[in-house]
């Protein structure tokens, strides 16, 4: 197969020109263009951690919106009516006289309405206008809850729009902390999480400095409330505010008194919303402290988690159900030395849970149920015979071969895992063959050889160290030479000139080892 | 990717072991929350979240997969000296398929580029060449592409991409040809046959195990036909290599082995010149 063309022509030649449109077509061009962006923007939106309250908080006390969203309304109109509105609210906080507080709601209630029923909520002429200076002033200590609720709702909805919007809520943040505590009336402490929420979804900047500021432990306590739409709130709240990367703020979090307590509680007896939220906050406890995890897997949460796993058909709840299960198995090995032994229920009970994440259709459950199972499967002999004797081994050798890239590579860890018994020190790891010999038999080998082939380093890697595992553990010397009839030379010597030095040396060792001059002589 | 602390001194531990392999050992593996592979989950929560995952399209759905994992998908292609950008982890296969397997039509050894497939061909196939070369002419281009630099044996421009280019040493342009079960069969029933003093003659100045690389020939799948024209081409380089030791004089004293992997295997073509300095490893070399 030779090459025919050019040697080397510089990287940029690799791109297809972008399709030209036609000259005579710039307006539907244009056109086409604002919808991409406005595309982007919605996708982009679509994925922040801050999300936009439409519904009403107050139960009952809320007249039925008039109209539903507004969305109709061209741009334009909609920013001009926002701003008039602000400068109404100006007016109505400096005016002094009868109906004063009244009148102040009242315009407070068609911001909100403004900024929470339409599609595109007219943020940026909102803050032109000037509104978070006013909207902190309405939230001054003694007003009442209507004004505090309408005042945070509008700054919940700014805050979740661009980062320049979130950030603009930096005056506001004091008020809207304080207004989190125990004295405050449960919807208005419950729409200032929401607000805090959101800014703290916006990075770690903002993160930092609410926890300055003091907001974790109010937001915890109201995670611990009775009322399922509070505690809701507040756990995602919290989850947006731990995520770290710093860790400081999950290790204060684990510290606070009752906290356990109430995600054991709520793990138990909530209803799908809320346990989704509350395992999203044992994603990050478990993901970034040490302390909460140690506490985490000597708890009751792991049984509960896993019940939950059995149980839910809900994908929503079942990512974090799954990942804090993974973080856990991960990050402390008590998990796979006391809490899931072998021939307990809990343990049959997640394998079975991760199998059924294997079957599911979405690829996230396939992809971390796959890398869950490879640390299980990184752990004792019996581990390794429990996961290779279950109905997981089949389904992973059919990713292996079949599954997009990132499952593929777990779905590797996990059977490479599977043939190599328990690390001892300064030891060769052993090779057991019995699980190596059936895995190939099984056609796996073809996917390993796949992965040596791939551009990503990891993989590569991977795929060459199962080799070595193969040509050094079947009986026979049968390795080398399956590994001739499958081409494996030829993915293994396209790394001498490869950049990488660790992977020449790697495939070269394994060259020069299996087939040097005494290959196949007899 | 983060490793359990024990792990790592494991798996550090069995790089030293053996022949400095790192083997498989099994350990856990832990992510930060921020890291890339939980990215995907991080999409689904929100996107559920907003009720908006059963509204979206197709097309939707594919474009936020991108942007999630927007340029982490950008791959470059590893092999030295191309740098090829590629969108995707899937393109790489065929990247390298187009621009990275030019094949030897003499010996079907392939390389990862042209200039090096033409470097080889010189190198291995080219009588003017070695005929050059026994005159002293620096012909030996370094392989690095950009380097311009020419050294006058096999051996010198191996110290020179060692000394210069940061080579293993144990990197080799050139190298041992692997027997195929069938290949030494049929090359020991070729032997018992065509025992002739004068051929032999010819490759006696070598070492035993150079001739044993000589009639070793690696060969993994093959069609039929290929065989036959190896056979051929094996028979016209042993002339044109007894016509080409008529005109050396000088040698150079190169390592042995070579580089290049071949689908199908021709003949090991160990140029005269290679062969003949084997033998003179006290000589002084030509100039390198």
């Amino acid at each position: 197969m030779a090459d025919e063309e050019a040697a080397l022509s510089p990287p940029l030649s690799h791109r297809r020109d972008p399709i030209k449109s036609s000259v005579h077509n710039t307006a539907a061009h244009r056109r086409r263009q604002q919808a991409i962006a406005v595309g982007k923007e919605r996708r982009e939106s679509l994925i922040r951690a801050k999300r936009l309250c439409r519904d009403t908080v107050i139960d009952g006390s809320e007249s039925p919106f008039e109209g539903d969203m507004i969305i109709d309304e061209e741009k334009e109109a909609l920013d001009s009516k926002t701003s008039q509105t602000v400068l109404e609210l100006k007016s109505a906080i400096a005016f002094q006289g009868k109906g004063a507080t009244q009148k102040k709601v009242e315009i407070l209630r068609v911001l909100r309405r403004l900024l929470s029923q339409s599609e595109v909520p007219p943020i940026e002429a909102a803050l032109q206008a000037g509104a978070v200076p006013l909207l902190v002033q309405c939230l001054s200590f003694g007003s009442s809850d209507e004004q505090l609720l309408e005042a945070a709702w509008c700054l919940t909805n700014i805050a979740a729009g661009e980062p320049e919007h979130t950030k603009s809520l930096l005056p506001s943040l004091p008020m809207l902390i304080a207004h989190l505590g125990e004295k405050s009336s449960t919807p208005v402490a419950e729409q200032c999480a929401w607000a805090v929420g959101n800014v703290a979804g916006e990075g770690e900047e903002l993160r930092n400095i609410l926890l300055a500021q003091g907001a974790l432990f109010p937001l915890a306590r109201l995670m611990m409330s009775n009322k399922g739409s509070t505690s809701r709130t507040s756990s995602w709240a919290l989850s947006n505010l731990i995520k770290g990367p710093d860790p400081k703020a999950a290790n204060e979090l684990i510290r606070v008194d009752g906290l356990l307590d109430a995600i054991v509680w709520h793990l138990k007896k909530a209803d799908d919303e809320l346990a989704t939220e509350v395992a999203w906050v044992i994603v990050y406890l478990s993901a970034l402290s040490e302390k909460a995890t140690s506490l985490l897997v000597k708890s009751d949460v792991v049984r509960l988690l896993v019940g939950r796993l059995v149980a839910s058909e809900s994908l929503q709840m079942l990512i974090p159900v799954l990942r804090s299960l993974g973080n856990l198995v991960a990050s402390d090995s008590y998990m796979i030395d006391v809490v899931l032994i072998v021939g307990h229920t809990i343990t049959d009970e997640l394998l079975s849970g991760l199998i059924k994440c294997l079957k599911s259709e979405h690829r996230v459950l396939k992809k971390e149920a796959s890398w869950v199972l490879s640390n299980i499967a990184a752990g004792s002999l019996e581990h390794k015979r429990l996961i290779y004797s279950s109905e997981a081994t089949p389904l992973l050798i059919n990713f292996l071969s079949s599954a997009p890239f990132d499952i593929r590579k777990e779905a590797a860890f996990t059977l490479g895992n599977l043939c190599v018994a328990p690390p001892k020190n300064n030891e060769q790891p052993g090779i057991i063959v019995v699980h190596l010999v059936s895995l190939i038999d099984s056609g796996c080998l073809p996917g390993f050889l796949n992965l040596i082939r791939s551009a990503d380093i990891e993989s590569a890697r991977l795929g060459l160290q199962f080799l070595e595992l193969v040509m050094r553990g079947l009986p026979n010397g049968e390795g080398p030479k399956l590994v001739e009839r499958e081409d494996g030379i030829e993915a293994m010597e396209r790394f001498q000139f490869h950049e990488n030095e660790e992977m020449r040396n790697m495939a070269n060792t394994l060259v020069d080892k299996y087939f040097g001059e005494d290959y196949g002589l007899e | 990717m983060e490793m359990e602390s024990g792990s790592m001194e494991t798996r550090e531990e069995g790089s030293k072991l053996g022949l400095g392999f790192p083997y498989w050992i099994p350990s856990r593996r832990r992510f930060k929350p921020d890291d890339l592979f939980f990215a995907a989950g991080n999409t689904e929560r929100e996107l559920l979240a907003k009720h908006v995952a059963l509204d979206l399209t197709e097309d939707e759905r594919y474009q936020l997969q991108k942007m999630e994992v927007a340029g982490a998908n950008t791959v470059f292609c590893p092999i030295a000296g191309c740098g090829a950008r590629l969108d995707y982890l899937e393109d790489f296969e065929d990247h390298y398929r187009t621009r990275h397997t030019a094949s030897c039509s003499v010996c079907f050894r392939v390389y990862p580029t042209s200039r090096l497939l033409s470097i080889h061909v010189s190198e291995a196939h080219d009588s003017f060449f070695q005929a050059k070369v026994a005159r002293g002419y620096p012909m030996y281009e370094c392989l690095v592409e950009s380097c311009g630099v020419k050294l006058k044996s096999y051996k010198s421009r191996q110290q020179h991409l060692v000394d210069k280019h940061k080579f293993p040493t144990t990197f080799e342009f050139y190298k041992k040809a692997r027997p195929s079960k069938h290949r030494r069969e049929k090359n020991q029933r070729k032997q018992a046959l065509y025992k002739s003093e004068e051929t032999k003659e010819k490759y006696m100045d070598v070492d035993e195990k150079t001739q044993k690389k000589m009639h070793q020939i690696y060969k993994p799948k093959q069609p039929k036909e290929a065989k036959e024209t190896e056979m051929e081409v094996e028979e016209k380089i042993d002339d044109l290599v007894s016509a080409v030791s008529k005109l050396s004089t000088s040698d150079s004293s190169p390592s042995s082995v070579s580089f290049g992997h071949r689908h199908a295997r021709g003949f090991a073509f160990v140029p005269r010149s290679i062969r003949q300095s084997r033998k003179q490893v006290s000589q002084p070399e030509a100039q390198g």
